[in-house]
């Protein structure tokens, strides 16, 4: 089972300006010592279309992480607007948080942005070019959309019981050596957790 | 998703209603102890599920439709695969579920502070209850079918298609105490014998075993029921008897009909079976009540047997329920479910079962007394298991029912929880109970709230850059874990209380009275009464002396661990101090009694530097002028003695009181005045010295802190103060004497005509007046072999049959003691009521005339097969022998040490009407009368304040808390008054 769970993510500074940074102040429990740091992400995703306007906004190493129940505030600078579409700057999107374990993600947490404008006007009228000082970002924080993976904790003597032990229907979809910026978009994300909006 | 909804009918004769669950099959079911929740396991979405609901929703049909109850109380994920079983522990704290994941894991209550629902979870179903996983355990290498707790929670087994049986030690996890190994099939069911001597497992290899827990090994194969069986289970659950006489295997055969073989315990027997399913038994259970035929009003009470109730379920979908009263089944229901049945859990009550179905459903059936009988109550079932197997599951099962028994007044809360934090305080960091978990969690904070953290939590965490540039936080630690915490003391097992301080605490004031100059009483060298004394060669008297007084020390007295630092640093200072103490409490450190040794050697040394001077100690010297008839021991070496007797005899006995060391010095014939020789006594301590003359030969001489005294060849004795001073005229003895003893202001006689004096020099009264020992010395060979005076002036002698005994002045009679032979210190068992493990026995007379006997005789009750209702009596026996001779021997500390050893013992039996009586004899009257002739002490003691000291060991059973808070008020009261 797993040896980490997140038992809290609040959403610091929200809403807030585009340009501002992010600010998760993350809760996690964890059954016993680690011996190495976790790895956590931002990922902003530029796009719905397609993963290659994903943005990694930035990784830390979190450690050591004795057993207990920690928490942390993991702040990332906001998007590189030069990398986000057009057409996708003003709308809905995503920014997912994950975190991996030697190298294996095993939590996902996902939420939904709403980026708009504030003034009436803007909204009435859009420019084609976005401005992006005046685009608020909102994001839905009481609604995380959260996957678990099934990894292994320990060394590499237990790795093929493990495997033989996940259910193939969650793992299939997401295997647990996600790579940075390939996350999956949230359309297959697997449905357990994950409802429509 | 998982939604109580009841499906509610009546059914003849038991009532019954299925909880609806989602559709994944449910292996498992188990009613928590406490009868208000239960845990099922089984399939999950993607992983095995172990889900924890309210119990009330289900009996209670008002409860159900109340949306402000909660039906479903926690639900885990953890699981990578199916739950096959789900089992609470005795004592109600934690949950074990085994999976096909191999794994078993131990769940505990979370206390603290914990996320209302899972996080992110798309059911927005709150988890009230918090469950968290402890430990894991991993040891299979198959899929683990079913987990069994041992009676009183010392074990955890589990079994597995790997073909083992996994003991795992329940007090420490993830400990493992053995394998089972011997089937050659998938193992599928297990059950403990309620006695705890055996384990029985049943597997695919058509096979019932069961194990002994002594040794772990197999102690019986049965094979022949299980011949016939063909095609598998799910599982085989099979149960043992709550009376523990009949093993019901689940799957059997006998004439191609599927059966639940009775296996008797008697000779594991399988001439009976439960017959009638059609299709292979998957699980029996039996009813954890036993009981007795319901009395029918009117109707003339029959005695009735005793019997028990089983419930038995199938493959074929039906649930058929049995008195072992009956032949046939109490009732049959057929149909209940849509899938085979895969386990059932009684309530405690033994009124309800509720049985899971491969379905996914849960149904829950009540029985009425009507139709079951009425239940035995504990005190009924143990005095059945006592009779049967000799061994009182009493004690115990009262512990265990603690945590469900109401405490009903707030002073008795208050001892269990300071009992519960002395326990927990004891285990040290890193462990912590429910109660202290969250005071903990504040010291991580330092005090802080969460929200003042919360605030600032940016700015004061820790970010640092890694060798590669990457940034690293690391982590606020908000709350440790309470994982781990599996000591003796959560399962309420270990005897706990009072614990070494106390002990500590004991000894402090007999330390310190011993250590004020002007209370010291003891002659320092009492163990040199010791008969192996005696024996040295004159010129190596200083050297023997030391090395028999070594080994008296070391061999006759049990070191201490609980002495007070004062004492030790104490020690290093001034040996002589410890010395006196050694000998006076009666127990020393090795160590110290040779550097006390030394001192005194030293001493010695400077004064025996002319050859003929002869340091030795006072008795040898009594020897030599005794009478041929033997009083002691070593008549032989006081033979010698006169041959080669010295002209001049000198002897130097040490008076080791308090700092500094006191010498007495004797001199005999030092000179001639008028034709009659002189005998000079002189006496040094601390510089300062006295002499004085005697006009007959000291024949022996004795001193303590107060007194000195010395017998001359005349029969004379004569008693000085400290300072020299005659404090009694001569004393005219009817026969020489044999042993002088000092003791504070008392000095003893012992002559050698067999009687025996004792006289109060402070009062200038005799406390014993020339009584014989004839009445104590039957039998030809009986001789005395040791002697001593207590600190309260009595006399005690001990014999050569091992038979002691003190002479009480206020019964004017002899009474015994202490008897090496006595089979009741050979049976009585009182260790579980000891105080620590540590002080074996509290310092005193009686401990030194009883010495290692009482070991001894722990020992052997270890190794004896007595009956334990036998050793119950002979125990209480003996503890109220010791009571007694502690009394006599007024010796308060002993008399306190066995008094709450007796006490707690009376506790843990269960002896209510001698707890009581004792009590009410420490309260004495509550309002005053002339008439009443209690005395509100005991040797000093004050009896109420021994109540004190007894009432927290009853709360240790909860039975007595009407009688402790009888009592605990009326003290109350009285403090007031």
């Amino acid at each position: 089972m797993a040896k980490v769970q997140v038992l809290n993510v609040a959403v610091l500074d929200n809403p807030s300006p585009f340009g501002n940074p992010f600010q998760f102040e993350i809760t996690f429990e964890c059954m016993e010592d680690l011996p190495e740091d976790l790895e956590w992400k931002i990922i902003y995703v530029g796009s719905a279309e397609s993963e290659e306007y994903d943005q990694v906004l930035d990784s830390v190493l979190v450690g050591p992480v004795p057993a207990g129940r920690h928490m942390f505030v993991f702040q990332a600078d906001a998007p590189n607007t030069g990398l986000i579409p057009e057409s996708d700057a003003v709308g809905v999107t995503v920014v997912l948080i994950t975190c991996t374990y030697r190298g294996q993600e095993f939590i996902r947490i996902g939420y939904y942005v709403n980026n708009e404008y504030t003034e009436p006007e803007l909204r009435e009228n859009p420019p084609i070019k976005p401005d992006y000082t005046q685009l608020q970002r909102n994001i839905l924080a009481s609604n995380p959309r959260v996957t678990r993976f099934h990894i292994n904790w320990e060394g590499s003597a237990e790795r093929m019981e493990d495997c033989e032990n996940v259910d193939p229907t969650s793992n299939s979809k997401v295997p647990p050596s996600c790579l940075p910026g390939k996350a999956p978009p949230l359309g297959i994300l697997p449905d357990n957790s994950m409802d429509c909006l | 998703v998982p939604q109580g909804s009841l499906r509610g009918s009546s059914g003849s004769p038991a009532q019954r209603k299925i909880i609806y669950f989602y559709c994944k099959p449910i292996f498992s079911v188990d009613i928590h102890p406490d009868g208000t929740k239960f845990a099922t396991g089984g399939q999950g979405e993607d992983s095995g599920k172990v889900m924890i609901w309210n119990m009330a929703p289900v009996l209670r049909e008002d409860d159900e439709k109340n949306e402000n109850i909660p039906k479903m109380l926690c639900q885990m994920d953890n699981h990578l695969a199916c739950v096959n079983c789900v089992r609470w522990s005795n004592n109600g704290l934690y949950l074990a579920s085994g999976g096909d994941d191999k794994l078993v894991m131990v769940w505990k209550r979370a206390a603290f502070i914990g996320p209302s629902t899972v996080f992110g979870s798309s059911s927005k179903l709150a988890n009230v209850e918090q469950w968290r996983c402890v430990t894991i355990l991993r040891n299979h290498t198959g899929d683990v079918m079913d987990v069994a707790w041992s009676p009183h929670d010392v074990w955890l087994a589990s079994c597995s298609v790997d073909n083992t049986i996994v003991i795992w030690n329940a007090r420490k996890f993830p400990e493992m105490v053995t394998w089972l190994r011997g089937h050659t099939g998938l193992v599928k069911g297990l059950t403990w014998d309620p006695v705890g001597k055996y384990i029985a497992s049943q597997a695919d290899d058509h096979s019932l075993r069961v194990w002994r827990t002594v040794d772990w090994q197999m102690e019986a194969n049965i094979t022949k029921p299980f011949s016939e069986c063909g095609g598998t289970t799910h599982v085989l659950r099979l149960s043992w008897s709550p009376d523990g006489q009949y093993l019901v295997s689940a799957h059997a055969m006998n004439n191609s009909g599927p059966t639940a073989q009775i296996v008797e315990r008697d000779g594991w027997k399988t001439n009976m079976d439960f017959v009638g399913h059609r299709k292979a038994v998957t699980v029996v259970k039996f009813n954890p009540k036993i009981f007795k035929k319901k009395q029918k009003n009117g109707s003339a009470p029959k005695p009735g047997c005793p019997y028990c109730c089983c419930a038995v379920g199938s493959k074929d979908r039906s649930l058929s329920v049995w008195l072992t009263s009956l032949k046939r089944p109490l009732v049959v229901i057929h149909d209940l479910f849509d899938k085979s049945i895969m386990d059932i859990s009684w309530t405690l009550t033994g009124l309800g079962m509720l049985v899971c179905s491969m379905d996914g459903t849960v149904a829950y059936l009540d029985f009425s007394l009507d139709e079951l009988g009425d239940p035995l109550n504990e005190e009924e079932k143990n005095s059945i298991h006592q009779n049967i197997y000799g061994k009182s599951l009493a004690i115990t099962s009262t512990e265990a029912q603690l945590s469900t028994t109401i405490i009903e007044n707030p002073e008795m809360l208050k001892y269990q929880q300071e009992r519960q934090n002395s326990a927990q305080a004891n285990l040290g960091p890193g462990s912590a109970g429910p109660e202290s978990s969250a005071p903990k969690l504040n010291s991580v904070m330092n005090g802080e709230s969460l929200e003042d953290i919360r605030k600032n939590l940016l700015k004061k965490q820790v970010e640092t850059r890694t060798a590669d540039g990457r940034r690293r936080i690391t982590p606020l630690c908000i709350a440790q874990l309470d994982t781990g915490d599996f000591s003796p003391a959560l399962f309420n097992s270990a005897p706990i209380l009072p614990s070494g301080s106390s002990m500590s605490n004991q000894l402090t004031p007999q330390l310190s009275s011993d250590s004020s100059p002007g209370q010291a009483s003891s002659l320092g060298l009492r163990p040199s009464h010791d008969p192996m004394l005696t024996s040295p060669p004159p010129n190596s008297t200083a050297k023997g002396l030391k090395t028999s007084l070594l080994l008296t020390s070391a061999s006759k007295i049990e070191p201490m661990k609980a002495l007070d630092s004062r004492f030790t640093e104490r020690s290093k200072a001034t040996p002589g101090v410890t010395a006196a103490i050694s000998s006076i409490a009666g127990l020393t450190r090795p160590k110290d009694s040779i550097s006390a040794l030394k001192d005194i050697k030293t001493k010695d040394d400077t004064s025996s530097d002319s050859e003929d001077k002869m340091a030795s100690i006072n008795k040898n010297l009594s020897f030599s002028k005794r009478k041929p008839e033997t009083l002691m021991d070593g008549g032989e070496v006081v033979e010698k003695r006169k041959k080669g007797r010295p002209r001049k005899d000198k002897m130097a006995a040490p008076i080791v009181s308090m700092e500094p060391a006191v010498f007495l010095e004797v001199e005999n014939e030092v000179s001639l005045v008028a034709g009659s020789k002189l005998s000079q006594l002189r006496c040094s301590r601390d510089g300062r010295d006295w002499n004085t003359l005697l006009p007959s030969s000291v024949v022996t001489a004795a001193g303590s802190s107060d007194v000195v005294a010395v017998a001359c060849q005349d029969r004379m004795l004569s008693v000085f103060s400290s300072c020299g001073r005659r404090l009694l005229p001569a004393i005219q003895l009817p026969t020489p004497v044999s042993a002088l003893h000092c003791t504070a202001h008392f000095v003893m006689a012992l002559t050698a005509g067999a009687t025996l004096s004792v006289w109060d020099v402070q009062k200038q009264k005799a406390l014993v007046k020339n009584e014989s020992l004839l009445t104590i010395l039957s039998g030809a060979d009986t001789t005395v072999s040791q002697s001593l005076l207590t600190q309260q002036g009595v006399p005690v002698i001990g014999l050569s049959n091992g038979k002691s005994y003190c002479f009480s002045s206020s019964l004017e009679t002899w009474t015994l003691i202490a008897d090496k032979g006595d089979s009741l210190v050979q049976c009585a068992d009182f260790r579980s009521c000891l105080p620590t493990q540590d002080a074996l026995v509290s310092p005193g007379p009686l401990a030194v005339m009883q010495g290692r006997n009482l070991n001894a005789g722990r020992l052997a009750s270890r190794l004896s097969s007595t009956p334990h209702h036998l050793q119950q009596s002979m125990t209480m026996a003996f503890l109220e022998n010791q009571l007694a001779s502690a009394l006599t021997l007024q010796s308060a500390q002993e008399y306190r040490y066995w008094l709450l050893i007796y006490a707690r013992f009376l506790v843990n039996e269960g002896s209510e009407y001698r707890l009581r009586e004792l009590c009410k004899e420490l309260l004495g009257p509550v309002h005053k009368s002339a008439a009443t002739a209690w005395e509100p002490t005991t040797l000093g003691l004050r009896k109420r304040e021994l109540l004190r000291e007894v009432l927290p060991v009853i709360v240790e059973n909860l039975r007595f808390q009407r009688l402790f808070t009888e009592y605990q008020d009326q003290l109350e009261l009285l403090r007031n008054k």
